[in-house]
């Protein structure tokens, strides 16, 4: 999992960065205060042969391009399930309607005869990544935790349905051009969600269950999460890296801030009708400072003469080392993460005015 | 779908609405990516290419050391699955993507210095965003623009575009017109070559033909296409001073 095994910093280094993270307000290497976002370069609608693209840098130089490609395929048998069935919408995931849609979003769907027909393998998400292997871990993992937001936030896979027997096939490919420099989760989902917000799906000309016939005219075509003038329509959803050291929770962790993380988290967050974030998917993630080399208390300290080695009991040593966790030297994170800084950072994303929101609205001022 | 030429015998225009010997909007960028040494982004009318350069560096891949007193130039091209008009995922053994890989690696080895740095490699990854036509040559074209950002020493540019033969059929000999810088509907149904110059037209470093046809139609298209190198050999030089002037002000301001 963890793409960096070699973090190229000391456990003096490491403690430092630890204790200025930890203060109130924490002190950031880069000077950003605990919600801010490093600056990125954006732009949408890029590729000519793509039904949506988007393209992000970030400022340490990664980059990303998404091609999102829409195919009409024939619906198996299988697939045509009475639309009022309990099966209806339990996909190949087993994530369902009922896991990620409250009765709320039921009662807006109604009048739309697509709803809940949807299934999950309507949708396809390739990474690449230059130098790993289609099957890495990597790649493998970052698809699976963006597929699962896509597919959990319900409305995406219903607009997929054409017909009873005809529907769209969605390939996302996202393509990491440079290095892997941060955890590049934020970079890709990003780049997801602003190609999705270009998607356009030619309109349809055809009736009921006829086979699928399209206007040839792509001015007339329909965004698949179509734009209104205000700000509250369905998005797409994004999946935000959000850190803690300590009590404090930071947002857009570097490299080196994700070196001394004692926890980090993927949450997913997608806009309903009604404008309001709902959070679709959260995983934990195994940060890499666990794989950091801890440091070696003076006392126990052979190179420079101390003899606690020899004299102390192992049981000593054992205690001296957990006692010491991050207080005079280094020591690798361990154990989980207290329930209610969990819920602190899922409401931080996900509160009306949160950095969820900001970054939606950042997004979504990204002109084509 | 088979390409209808019935207006070109009329009104001499191709279905894109070009003469013969008229290349397509050709536009480039260098210095499109921080993380890489040298990048560029280089589109022939819908082929569009992302390059990045990274070396000259240590070699990392393969267990013995690199006894070689020369460079080793390393491509890798990655097309997206997006790029045609159906969406196809390539795998890295595709045969034709490797011999595109070897072509270019094969013809940058002999115009850049190699010999200045031993025991290292130079390593160019080419994504495909959007293909339609003139996809080798487009690929030489940006590694050019790239190798130039990375500041890499080279006798000159290499410049590459397609020729193609107008009818391919053996009785309108007459109507045989070379045509220049093929789009991907051209390039499925006329016989078609890549040539790839450097130093204007003075030198061949790349030729391929993976079609047949008449031997008397060769000499004009290999003429027609080293005349075409030299059109973009002009544009892409264009692009560099453009650039390097843009580098130079920022420096000065």
């Amino acid at each position: 999992m963890a793409p960096y095994t070699n973090i190229p910093l000391s456990p003096a280094e490491l403690s430092y960065l630890h204790t200025s993270l930890s203060q109130q307000p924490p002190l950031r290497p880069d000077g950003r205060s605990p919600t801010q976002f490093r600056p990125l370069i954006a732009e949408t609608d890029i590729l000519p042969s793509a039904n949506g693209s988007a393209r992000i840098c970030f400022a340490d130089g990664t980059e990303a391009i998404v091609g999102v490609k829409a195919e009409v395929e024939k619906s198996r048998l299988a697939h045509t399930v009475p639309s009022n069935g309990e099966a209806a919408g339990q996909g190949v995931l087993g994530l369902g309607k009922g896991s990620a849609r409250d009765v709320g979003d039921e009662m807006d769907v109604e009048g739309d005869e697509s709803g809940g027909k949807g299934r999950d393998a309507w949708l396809e998400v390739a990474i690449e990544i230059p130098g790993m292997r289609d099957d890495d871990a990597l790649p493998v993992f970052l698809s699976a935790m963006l597929t699962e937001a896509l597919l959990a936030d319900g409305g995406l896979k219903d607009r997929l349905w054409i017909n009873s027997r005809f529907h769209w096939r969605l390939y996302i490919d996202i393509l990491l051009h440079s290095q892997a420099l941060s955890y590049p989760l934020p970079l890709l989902s990003l780049t997801t969600h602003l190609a999705l917000l270009s998607t356009r799906l030619p309109a349809l000309v055809s009736e009921k269950d006829e086979d699928p016939l399209f206007n040839d005219d792509w001015e007339a075509s329909t965004y698949l999460y179509p734009p209104t003038t205000t700000t509250q329509h369905q998005k797409p959803p994004v999946t935000l890296l959000v850190m803690s050291v300590g009590a404090t929770i930071l947002f857009d962790p570097s490299k080196q801030e994700l070196a001394v993380a004692d926890s980090v988290l993927a949450i997913s967050a997608a806009q309903s009708s009604t404008g309001e974030l709902r959070m679709v998917a959260l995983r934990t993630i195994d940060p890499p400072s666990r794989l950091t080399a801890a440091g070696v208390p003076n006392v126990l300290n052979t190179t420079t003469g101390a003899t606690g080695a020899q004299t102390l009991s192992a049981a000593d040593v054992l205690a001296m080392r957990e006692k010491d966790q991050g207080q005079s030297v280094w020591r690798p994170p361990r154990g989980g993460v207290p329930r209610a800084l969990v819920a602190k950072m899922i409401k931080m994303v996900v509160e009306r005015g949160g950095v969820g929101e900001e970054v939606m609205e950042g997004l979504a001022n990204v002109e084509t | 779908m088979p390409l209808d030429s019935s207006i070109y015998t009329l009104s001499a225009l191709r279905l894109d609405g070009r003469r013969w010997n008229e290349l397509r909007r050709i536009n480039g960028q260098i210095s499109t990516q921080q993380a890489a040494d040298g990048s560029s982004y280089f589109e022939m009318g819908n082929t569009k290419i992302i390059c990045t350069v990274n070396g000259p560096q240590e070699q990392k891949r393969g267990g013995g050391r690199d006894q070689s007193n020369e460079a080793k130039v390393e491509v890798e091209i990655g097309i997206a699955g997006f790029s045609g008009v159906d969406r196809k995922r390539r795998t890295r053994n595709d045969k034709r993507i490797q011999e595109m890989q070897y072509t270019i690696s094969s013809a940058f080895q002999n115009t850049l210095f190699t010999h200045l740095y031993p025991h290292s490699t130079i390593a160019i990854t080419l994504h495909v965003l959007s293909q339609d036509g003139s996809l080798l040559a487009a690929c030489l074209n940006a590694c050019t623009l790239a190798l130039i950002d990375a500041g890499i020493p080279m006798s000159d540019y290499i410049a590459a575009c397609t020729t193609g033969s107008m009818a391919s059929y053996a009785d309108k000999e007459d109507e045989a017109d070379p045509l220049l810088d093929l789009n991907g509907s051209e390039e499925q149904e006329l016989p078609f070559l890549t040539v790839g110059t450097s130093g204007g037209e003075d030198k061949v470093n790349v030729l391929i033909m993976e079609t047949r046809v008449q031997m008397a139609r060769l000499e004009a298209m290999i003429s027609v296409g080293l005349d075409g190198c030299k059109q973009i050999r002009g544009i892409l030089d264009g692009i560099v001073r453009a650039h390097g002037k843009k580098v130079l002000q920022s420096k000065v301001s």
